[in-house]
């Protein structure tokens, strides 16, 4: 079956492997590959270094509080400009080399990767030269294989020596079977017939040998046994021969090869060493570059990715930003970040309040009227659209104080402000400007107002 | 009243182990074999002990006796009846009792089994050395690890209750023991080997009548592995199932050699090679689970897993060397008459492939044992310098490995013995190839990209379909083989079941649920995702593909657990409760997970951090795709190693891969010569319609009956 | 496979073995091995940031006297079991001013924190820590951590898990010694 189509499936092989070795390029991405980005820089650190607290987790897998914090180290240290090294380096001289999940490769710890990697280039090295040189020998021919038996013999007892026999009839007639059933081309069979019956010829005179040697002694037993080795073996052979003409099997010896067979020895042989070349070393290239970026990702692969937040969540995020930019002292940064909200949302009370606030600081300090007149407007609109917002009240209540210095409406104000629990920190924040208030106004300061 | 049962227990199955050593010692020395058959009896005393032992720790567990400290310190009132009952093996003491009972309970059905033979100096020796084993875990508990021992001081009113991390999940009830049944299944292949070697009995009978209880131990170590790594997924809250821990590897190592051993001993029942190789498999399969419980339980390495460490690790260490001295001086002495009567005539044939397999799976096995030792060596070398080892060197070294197995397990169903061309492959592995190659354009196209999925995807394609044609040609060959004996046709298309049963076709069905796995494992690391999200109740984010809402929380709180649970929708489905779960009282929070688990991708939810002030809580979600997959595959494997245990079609062990069952069958070994024309008459014309069919299962049957074929 | 291959590969395995088992029996369990900081004999990080009751504190690079630096949090019981030692130091080493107590919450609640400390009886400065940086710089992975810093700013000790004011008086000492 195969023989016939042996060069017709030729062309579908070099077919299929072109087109595995296109796909696997581009599949691997290096064709369009772009840079890193800091977020895939980050990920590729993070699944290096171990999570302080955890066992084997890396900080990438961790939620541990220590891991959220390397993390966002190693994010801050690359945006600093920082190369990976560097930043394991700095991790590293923090918690010691043992938060580096992989190990170095200098010092010892070189050879925790030498020996798997170097035993394994030398296996592969050792099967190289085995299988080169068995598929350079080939079966051997019957006058090498005796004598090649007869040195395998040497010194075997006489235990051994009846296993060997056992093994090889055993051979014989599997490879009879083998070849009947289509696993063994004739080729093959005939090849291992003629080795294995010359290794048993030979085996058979050894066993004489030995059995002389053991003092067997007499002609007539060394010639008995010699009979009966031989007659066995022929039978053996003869048998097989006779089975295979019976069954109609292919002759011994096609002097035409058929048809559409593999053409001229040399011609297949360069043919199949080819194409034995081509899988080795594709199959090598394969796992070489399997090795070199198993813990890579590449650029599409985010391994990390952000959530999308509905616009509400969205809004909320900005707000926290904001507010957290106002603490740190980046007034121009909080106000981009209102406005866009304010974008999304015009009539978000808390964005319309903090701007409101945040203009009037800025344009009481550059005395600029117009601001002024804007924060105003804001902050009346905050009261009007959340009557119960403590800041915008406390707020409103202030710039009516400072702008129009009327005490009585300020007091107005403060007093809502007061009624809106607000939060101690701000109560005690705002306690002389209330207490200014109230006194300007000739009001009893409440007692809620901390005292200075 | 427990400790007291439970001391009996223990000493009775300590004493009957070491009678049973010196009495079949003694029988073995001066060759009576009345006496050696009298030596059988004391296996089922070391289970009786081992019973009576179990049965006191178990009602002292159930009745919360914290008279014995093991029950206070793992115990306590509010905890289920379930985990009380699992507590026996959720520390130190306790599973070294489980593991003492489980060898008994091995050693009874050994004793069993081979009653008949009982006075055979294999079967005597091999008895010992159970017995030998048992005697030491049996040893262990009597002082160094005493489970019966009672609480210092003052008899607490409530125990300490488990590790609230084994409390999260049924699967602690069946994980450990599965783990334990296959650990100590590889004892009594161990023992045959030692005993083998000592009778210099060095055939390969006692492979052929323990190789169920081989496939018998190594399915249930397989079904242990996956179950803990289930677990893991399921309690550990980092969405992950396999971190290279210690542990972890110490289980795998035993599985990584035992799969190998399977396999090559297969070349051994064919062609009498590879003896050595498969001796030394089997000797290296027990050490490695010696050496495993002594990384798991001296504490010699901090892990997920870890156990109290005592004493107990010189012992181990001990012991473990100690296997190791005897299997390896007994094979070093027994050298020449091991030496296989020829060799492997082609390196491109089965045996070849075997062979290759041996060397792959011993690779990755050292890779495993190195990796996790190592910290240990570079500390001893370097005074004091820490290094650690963990995934990526282990992913980096392990996966192509892992692609060459499956290369491996791609052509192996196809190849021939002995010898094959070219030509042959190129016809049979044709169709797979090109499965295999439209598998990969697919994912490329479809947008996949990275090699090593790639790769594993490709690869996985061209094994799971080799595995399939070998399944359709065995299925193929039961019909034939009904129709040719006379069955209607509607009952020989049934009769295609035996095509799946078998040991061959059993091993395929093994293979395709490996190459599931595989695919699963590629998929989950290469492209899973997370992130951490931060959500206020009614809020909803999106993320890769999924949309989580967060509803609300709540509380709950009952005896044994109170938990503060999250409760989320998936893509609008519900509820999914993510949980900060305390057990019992006082003790620490764990982070429980919720799951949202689909044939395509899991959503993985934890909660991750409560605010400060407010109800905005922040989520970890890992969604990973193919995850399932992972357990299906897992499922399908021990699924497949059970059909592989039913026997199939009865064949001659050295029947030829491409044969049909139409030979009388012979004891193997015998010289078939001049039987060999009479198969001939007979078979060729069925040879002939059949010829080249292909690879049908086969096995060797313990009975051999001729299959007569009509022609 | 050949007999003497196979010999050859049994004693090389065994060799191997044997040196495996050696180093594993050499090793202490882990509970009680020691681990070194990368930080022993450098400059101490900066210690800085807001205390419990929100007022910022920070200690000087060169501080001039021993500073013991302890990272905890109130859930832990070693943390718990070293508490009263802690104290006993601090008022010890009050009068003579060799040596200050700073405390770090890692890894626990604000209030929860709070409230164990006051329980306690510490009057010493507690310092929040809320987003980690202090821990990280200290490569701090586990409670109870105590550094000891030395008058000249650099690390003279690092002790992991529960600590006595013996040994930090022994520490003390031995820093002292060295130095002077």
């Amino acid at each position: 079956m195969s023989r016939q189509s042996g060069r017709f499936r030729f062309p579908l092989w070099i077919v299929l492997g072109a087109v595995l070795v296109a796909a696997l390029v581009i599949g691997s991405g290096v064709l369009n590959s772009t840079p890193m980005t800091p977020a895939q820089r980050a990920a590729g650190i993070e699944t290096r270094i171990k999570c302080p607290s955890c066992e084997d987790l890396s900080v990438a897998n961790s939620s541990a509080q220590t891991a959220v914090v390397v993390r966002s180290t190693v994010r801050q240290l690359i945006s600093e400009g920082r190369s990976d090294q560097q930043i394991e380096a700095y991790l590293v001289s923090r918690y010691g080399s043992a938060i580096v999940l992989v190990p170095p490769t200098s010092g010892w710890s070189l050879l925790v990767w030498l020996l798997p990697l170097g035993g394994g280039a030398l296996a592969i090295a050792l099967l190289t030269v085995v299988l080169i040189r068995k598929r350079r020998n080939g079966i051997v021919g019957p006058a090498d294989a005796a004598r090649a038996e007869a040195e395998f013999d040497v010194g075997a007892s006489s235990g051994q020596l009846d296993a060997r026999r056992q093994f090889l009839e055993q051979s014989l007639a599997d490879a009879f079977a083998e070849h009947r059933a289509g696993d063994l081309s004739d080729q093959d069979y005939q090849a291992l017939r003629r080795r294995d019956t010359a290794r048993l010829a030979a085996l058979d005179i050894r066993m004489v040998e030995a059995d002389d040697l053991a003092g067997a002694g007499s002609v007539a037993t060394v010639a008995t046994v010699a009979t009966v080795a031989t007659v066995a073996t022929v039978a053996t052979v003869a048998t097989v021969a006779r089975a295979e003409s019976d069954g109609g099997a292919e002759p011994v010896e096609s002097a035409v090869a058929p048809p559409g067979s593999v053409p001229g020895p040399s011609r297949s042989r360069r043919q199949r060493f080819l194409m034995t070349g081509a899988v080795v070393s594709f199959g090598a290239a394969l796992v070489v570059v399997v090795a070199l970026f198993a813990a890579n990702r590449l650029p599409g692969q985010t391994p990390s990715g952000n959530p999308t937040l509905s616009q509400q969540a969205q809004i909320q995020q900005s707000l926290n930003q904001a507010a957290t930019l106002e603490n740190e002292g980046q007034p121009g940064a909080a106000a981009q970040l209102y406005q866009q909200v304010l974008g999304q949302d015009p009539q978000n009370e808390v964005a319309i309040a903090q701007l409101g606030w945040l203009e009037y600081q800025t344009g009481s300090q550059g005395k600029s009227a117009s601001l002024i007149a804007d924060a105003r407007a804001k902050l009346d609109q905050a009261v009007k659209l959340n009557p119960t917002d403590y800041a915008a009240r406390l707020y409103l209540g202030t710039v009516l104080l400072d702008q129009d210095h009327d005490a009585s409406a300020a007091v107005a104000q403060y007093q809502a402000f007061l009624a809106a629990n607000p939060p101690a920190s701000l109560l005690q924040q705002a306690a002389s400007l209330l207490r200014q208030a109230y006194t300007q106004a000739g009001m009893p300061v409440p007692p809620a107002v901390p005292t200075a | 009243m427990n400790a007291a049962f439970g001391d009996t227990g223990v000493l009775l199955g300590f004493a009957a182990a070491v009678v049973g050593v010196i009495v079949l010692a003694v029988g073995l020395v001066k060759g009576r074999e009345s006496t050696i058959r009298a030596g059988q009896i004391y296996a089922p005393v070391v289970l009786l002990g081992g019973v009576i032992a179990a049965v006191a720790m178990e009602h002292a567990l159930i009745t919360h006796d914290f008279s014995l400290a093991f029950v206070a310190d793992n115990n306590s009132r509010e905890t289920p009846l379930m985990y009380s009952v699992c507590g026996l093996w959720s520390a130190l003491s306790g599973s070294i009792l489980l593991w003492g009972l489980i060898l008994a309970g091995y050693a009874t059905a050994m004793v069993w089994r081979f009653r008949r033979r009982a006075a055979e100096p294999l079967v005597a020796w091999a008895t010992m050395v159970v017995y030998v084993v048992a005697a030491f875990f049996f040893g262990l508990m009597l002082h160094v690890t005493n489970p019966f021992q009672h609480v210092a001081g003052k008899i607490p009113v409530d125990g300490a209750g488990p590790n609230s991390l084994l409390q999260d999940n049924p699967l602690q009830a069946i994980h450990p023991p599965l783990l334990y049944l296959g650990f100590v299944g590889f004892t009594l292949p161990f023992a045959f080997a030692i005993g083998s070697l000592v009778t210099g009995r060095l055939d390969s009978s006692w492979q052929r009548e323990t190789r169920r209880w081989t496939l018998f131990a190594w399915t249930f170590l397989t079904a242990g592995i996956v179950l803990g790594a289930l677990w893991s997924y399921q309690v550990l809250g980092w969405g992950g199932f396999w971190a290279w821990d210690p542990v972890e590897n110490a289980s795998f190592l035993p599985w990584l050699v035992g799969t190998a051993y399977l396999h090559s001993v297969m070349v051994q029942e064919r062609r009498g090679l590879l003896r050595i190789w498969n001796l030394a498999l089997v000797i290296s399969a027990f050490s490695l689970t010696i050496l495993g419980t002594f990384l798991t339980r001296s504490g010699v390495i901090q892990s997920v897993h870890a156990f109290s460490n005592s004493t107990i690790g010189p012992l181990l260490l001990g012991f473990f060397g100690l296997t190791l001295v005897t299997g390896l001086g007994l094979i070093a002495w027994r050298g020449d008459n091991l030496r296989s009567a020829g060799g492997i005539d082609s390196p491109v044939s089965r045996e070849g492939a075997f062979l290759a397999n041996n060397l792959l799976f011993v690779a990755f096995a050292f890779v495993v044992l190195l990796g996790t030792v190592f910290p240990l060596l570079y500390e001893a070398l370097n005074g004091g310098r820490q290094i650690t080892v963990g995934a990526p060197y282990f992913n980096r070294l392990v996966i192509p490995i892992a692609l060459g197995l499956l290369f491996l397990m791609a052509v192996a169903p196809a190849l021939p013995w002995r010898k094959t061309s070219v030509e042959v492959m190129r016809g049979r592995l044709a169709v797979p190839a090109v499965l295999a190659v439209l598998v990969v354009v697919a994912c490329v196209v479809g947008g996949i990209r990275g090699i090593e999925p790639l790769a594993a995807f490709g690869l996985g394609a061209f094994a799971a379909a080799s595995a399939g044609r070998a399944l359709a040609l065995s299925v193929r060959l039961s019909w034939r083989g009904a129709r040719l004996s006379g069955a209607s046709s509607s009952r020989s298309v049934l009769a295609g079941w035996r095509g799946f049963v078998g040991r061959a076709n059993g091993g395929m069905v093994v293979h395709i649920g490996v190459v599931i796995i595989a695919v699963g494992l590629a998929a989950a690391t290469a492209f899973g995702h997370r992130t951490e999200v931060a959500l206020s109740p009614g809020q909803t984010a999106s993320f890769s593909g999924h949309s989580i809402q967060f509803v609300g929380t709540r509380s709950v709180r009952t005896p044994s657990r109170s938990a503060f649970e999250a409760v989320l929708r998936v893509d609008g489905r519900g509820d999914y409760l993510p949980a900060i779960t305390q057990f019992g009282a006082g003790s620490q929070d764990v982070g429980t997970p919720a799951i949202d688990a689909s044939w395509r991708d899991d959503v993985y939810l934890t909660i991750d951090a409560t605010a400060t002030s407010g109800s905005r809580l922040t989520f970890g979600v890992v969604v990973q795709p193919l995850v399932m997959w992972l357990w299906v595959g897992g499922a399908l494997l021990v699924f497949g190693s059970v059909l592989s245990a039913v026997p199939g079609r009865r064949r001659r062990p050295t029947d030829p891969v491409s044969a049909v069952a139409d030979s009388s069958v012979h004891e193997p070994g015998s010289t078939p010569a001049p039987s060999v024309a009479v198969e001939v008459g007979v078979g060729v014309g069925v040879g002939a319609g059949v010829g080249g069919a292909g690879d049908a299962g086969q096995e060797p049957s313990p009975d051999p009956e001729p299959v007569q074929v009509g022609n | 496979m050949g007999g003497h291959r196979a010999r050859w590969i049994g004693i090389a395995v065994l060799v191997v073995a044997a040196g495996l088992i050696a180093v594993l029996a050499g090793r202490p369990s882990a509970s009680v091995a020691e681990v070194q900081s990368p930080l022993l004999g450098h400059p101490a990080p900066a210690i800085a940031g807001t205390t419990l009751d929100g007022a910022g504190y920070s200690v000087p690079t060169a501080p001039g006297h021993f500073v013991v630096l302890n990272f905890f949090a109130s859930w832990c019981a070693p943390c718990q079991q070293e508490g009263p030692d802690l104290v006993t130091f601090q008022f010890e080493h009050q009068l003579p001013g060799d040596a200050s107590m700073v405390s770090v919450v890692f890894g626990d609640t604000l209030s929860a924190a709070q409230t164990y400390q006051k329980t306690l009886g510490a009057t010493w400065p507690t310092l929040t820590d809320g987003n980690g940086k202090l821990a990280l710089a200290y490569g701090v992975t586990a409670r109870p951590t105590t550094f000891v810093i030395a008058p000249d700013g650099r690390v003279a000790a690092y002790i992991v898990g529960a600590v006595t004011a013996k040994d930090l008086d022994k520490v003390i000492a031995a820093a002292k010694a060295t130095h002077a």
